[in-house]
């Protein structure tokens, strides 16, 4: 069996079966058909050499007419892979028959297939996919791809014309990175996070499919890579524009692959997010994380069944925001860190235990003092994940800020990790602005050394420490600094 | 002219009063003297001149001692915003360190109570935990004295009555009365503490510019009800201030003429104007050790980092920017087309006006350093925007 731990996989859309797919949508047009049929031939995968490109996702069997075609034109492109040293996966979807899939792919020689709800065994890796309502948490697959996310970046008005705009009156941001940190939180299996790049026939620049690249590997999982329309007819035509985007987003896939063991790490963030992350409760909690990534309140997403004392060891504040009111031993163990001195903002099921201890700020929470710490209770219930976010980025205050940036060009979704010995951190930054800053970074502690990385200078280098009037260490990045960047921190 | 304490309290006259009276009590704009100081660096050395600046004032004795004393510091923008990699304290933010020093010297003249009080942007919370996100540390200002308090003068003022109205001396210009936090109402003394900069509106943002932030965003800001305060603020004051697009709440007073022009080098400086004589600064520092060139606020190679070295005080808000001004290389009676109100009015025109101060320099007593010795030409260090600009009007 291969190990899909590592791999650096890339949709690879060609043949008969996606051209009857692309049949049917708006837009399909000759140019488009030639792209699908070129990328089936064996030539088109010298673009993967010198890349880190190492697997290709193809369509198998979606149960179409074009099942077979597919799978018996893709022959000379499988031989070619396997003279590349490729892995390929089949995606199977719709109502093709699974076994027969298998099978297929088997004699075929292919790595693997990926399938939604397969169950049983098979002989053949089984990377297990579905949308994010049907993420089969407990599975054991050789790789669990989630579909159903977003394309990364400033989210922009319908027509294209202006950036829309969140509660704050600041550019809504399209991330899968607090998806990601939730799903990884749960998931033994190695997460391959899907979308596609935007459609309608959009342009899209490599600068974006590198911060899509970013955003989910400073999540913590891998995007497989898929162009758009217009990149893959270029990169068949050996457009030079084309390739240029290509090795943008080759040396982006290349610098997480090299730094794999970076997706281990754990979030050093302060407010544990504990949920069943289920129906409603996804919806309610998922958006609490999404909108403190977009505010910098660095969280770590906790699901229900994990709580213990050493899964909340660290933490300042915890967040419960379930419809079903914690019983048993997570209770219990809620309780106590409460007691030690925690804060526990949950709804109104918690009962009012202490005395009243109003904050500075108005809110609809109930604040008591309870045992060393605090509860903040919502009476009338949980609504509003965007009142959390603020609420409770209040309650902890910023004097427990880990990390500020300045000038960050778009802010929000930074992580702050650290190694499972704690000897090194990591802070990865990415700007989803298309413009390039002079961010300063701060940090609260004082690390023995410091190393910046960035996709496009590849070596590490030592930064400075700016001795400032204020508290904590600064960092001063030079001007026109890359979206995305990490600070490496040892202790 | 160079006088110590005593002299000038021995040649105290009619101007003199102006210490003690507030301005909206007198018939013409009056004047007051100011004192200007060289000054590069944020501790000791901003005490010391300070310190010798109040005395030249005639001292903060008989201004302060039982009063309760709101200091008006300028943070304007964003939290996260810097040029280049300096503390906002450094170019466009009151330093936390002069705040620091002139509590202590409050507090050493006897202030009963000394508040920090700013409208923090969009911020629905603390000004401390506002100065925390920024990276402040709040302690250099709460620590100064005892009995420090911070307001975030953006948010309803705790208890019956979160608003107070101001009303406009002479009718105002723009407003006839502001609903202001009533931390104001409760100050006998008003500071408005600012940075010396440019600003791409009004032209200048001195101490009267700095008033600006008092007033509420939950009310003069974006986003607001048509009815009543928000509860908490939302966003800047663009389209109430700016632009004019809307009124208040109805809550608080509309402003006089709907039909005047909805442009903000228009509106801003009768704005500030009205605000400056509804609510009389008795103290205004200009502060210019370090700042920004070019506009308030970071805007790319269009601002630059400077270091005037210098500080301006006085006991009205006019008269002290009139010298403000004249420091910066601008002539305080410019009119409208000529720098730096190229594309606004003259927001001291507007105040002297409404009987605040006089801005003619040939009434205005200073002592400490001479104007001549302090200058610092701000526009020697334009960005592209400017020089465009400028030659822009000139052809």
């Amino acid at each position: 069996m291969i190990s899909l731990q590592n791999l650096a996989p890339l949709r690879w859309p060609s043949g008969p079966l996606e051209i009857a797919r692309r049949e049917k949508t708006e837009g399909f047009d000759p140019a488009i058909r030639q792209t699908l049929e070129r990328w089936h031939e064996p030539e088109a995968l010298e673009i993967l050499k010198d890349t880190p490109i190492d697997c290709i996702v193809i369509g198998w069997a979606a149960g179409l007419p074009e099942d077979a075609a597919q799978q018996r034109s893709a022959s000379r492109l499988l031989e070619a892979a396997r003279r590349q040293n490729l892995a390929v996966v089949g995606w199977v979807e719709g109502s093709a028959d699974p076994r027969a899939a298998i099978a297929a792919a088997k004699t075929a020689g292919l790595a693997a297939v990926a399938m939604a709800n397969f169950k049983g065994s098979a002989d053949l890796p089984v990377i297990a996919w579905s949308d994010r309502a049907g993420v089969p948490w407990d599975s054991e697959a050789a790789a669990v791809a989630i579909t159903g996310n977003v394309w990364p970046g400033v989210s922009m008005a319908n027509d294209g014309a202006d950036a829309t705009s969140g509660p704050t009156s600041v550019p809504w941001l399209d991330s899968n990175s607090w998806y990601i940190q939730m799903a990884s939180a749960r998931l033994k299996p190695p997460l391959w996070v899907m979308f596609d790049p935007p459609g309608k026939g959009a342009v899209v620049p490599g600068h974006s499919y590198v911060k899509a690249i970013c955003d989910s590997a400073a999540g913590g999982g891998r995007w497989v890579i898929s162009l758009d329309d217009h990149l893959r007819a270029g990169l068949a035509a050996r457009n030079p524009a084309a390739e240029q985007s290509w090795k943008q987003i080759a040396a982006a896939a290349r610098f997480f692959k090299e730094h794999a063991e970076w997706k281990s790490y754990r979030s050093l963030g302060l407010v544990g997010v504990i949920s069943d992350y289920t129906g409603g409760n996804f919806e309610l909690s998922g958006e609490i994380l999404n909108l403190m990534s977009r505010r910098d309140l660095l969280f770590r997403a906790i699901w229900k069944s994990q709580v213990t004392a050493e899964a909340l060891a660290g933490l300042k504040v915890l967040v419960y925001a379930d419809a079903a009111p914690l019983a048993g031993e997570s209770r219990r163990t809620i309780a106590d860190f409460v007691e030690q001195g925690g804060l526990l903002v949950t709804g109104p099921e918690w009962p009012a235990d202490g005395r009243p201890a109003p904050p500075d700020f108005p809110t609809e929470l109930d604040v008591r003092a309870l045992g060393n710490g605090r509860l903040a209770l919502a009476r009338k219930g949980i609504t509003d994940p965007y009142q959390v976010a603020i609420d409770t980025q209040l309650l902890l205050s910023h004097r427990h800020d880990l990390v500020k940036i300045y000038n960050s060009g778009s802010s929000g979704c930074t992580r702050f990790t650290a190694s499972m010995d704690g000897r090194t951190a990591l802070l990865q930054c990415l700007s989803y602005a298309d413009r390039g800053g002079l961010p300063t970074i701060w940090v609260r502690r004082r690390y023995r050394s410091t190393r910046l990385w960035t996709i496009e200078a590849r070596a590490a280098a030592l930064l400075p420490e700016t001795s400032e009037e204020y508290a904590g260490v600064e960092y001063h990045l030079p001007a026109n600094s890359p979206p995305y960047l990490a600070l490496e921190f040892q202790t | 002219m160079n006088v110590n304490r005593r002299e000038f309290m021995a040649g105290l006259g009619a101007a003199g009063l102006s210490l003690v009276q507030p301005p909206r009590m007198r018939a013409s704009a009056p004047t007051a003297p100011v004192a200007i100081a060289r000054c590069k660096t944020y501790g000791p050395e901003f005490l010391a001149a300070a310190g010798k600046m109040f005395d030249q004032l005639g001292g903060m004795g008989r201004l302060v001692k039982g009063k309760t004393v709101s200091i008006k510091i300028n943070l304007t923008g964003g939290e996260t915003t810097r040029l280049d990699h300096l503390p906002q304290g450094r170019t466009f933010w009151t330093h936390p360190r002069t705040v620091g020093a002139v509590i202590h010297l409050l507090d050493r003249a006897g202030a009963r109570r000394i508040r920090v009080v700013e409208g923090a942007w969009a911020w629905p919370a603390s000004l401390e935990e506002f100065m925390l996100k920024a990276g402040w540390d709040p302690d250099l200002v709460l620590g100064a004295a005892p009995r420090v308090e911070l307001i975030n003068t953006n948010m309803p003022y705790k208890g019956k009555t979160p608003y107070t109205r101001f009303q406009v001396p002479r009718g105002g210009h723009l407003f006839p009365a502001f609903d202001l936090s009533t931390a104001y109402a409760e100050s006998d003394v008003l500071i408005s503490m600012a940075k010396i900069k440019e600003h791409a509106t009004a032209g200048v943002t001195l101490s009267i510019k700095n008033l600006f932030g008092i007033s509420p965003t939950t009310i003069y800001g974006d986003k607001v009800p048509l009815d009543e305060p928000a509860p908490i603020p939302y966003a800047g004051r663009g389209e109430i201030g700016h632009a004019g697009s809307r009124q208040p709440p109805r809550s608080s007073p509309p402003e006089k003429d709907p039909t005047s022009p909805r442009d903000g080098g228009y509106r801003i400086p009768r704005f500030i104007a009205d605000l400056a004589a509804a609510a009389p600064v008795s103290l205004a520092i200009l502060e210019g050790i370090e700042t920004i060139a070019g506009a308030e606020l970071p805007d790319g190679e269009n601002t630059r980092a400077v270091s005037p070295g210098v500080l301006v005080a006085g006991t009205n808000a006019v008269t002290t920017d009139a010298v403000g001004m004249a420091v910066m290389g601008f002539d305080p009676r410019a009119d409208r087309g000529h720098a730096p109100f190229e594309t606004c009015d003259n927001t001291l025109r507007l105040a002297e006006e409404l009987g605040v101060g006089t801005r003619d320099l040939g009434q205005i007593e200073v002592v400490g350093t001479r104007i001549q010795d302090a200058v610092f030409n701000f526009r020697e260090h334009d960005g592209p925007r400017q020089v465009r600009r400028r030659r822009r009007r000139n052809a």
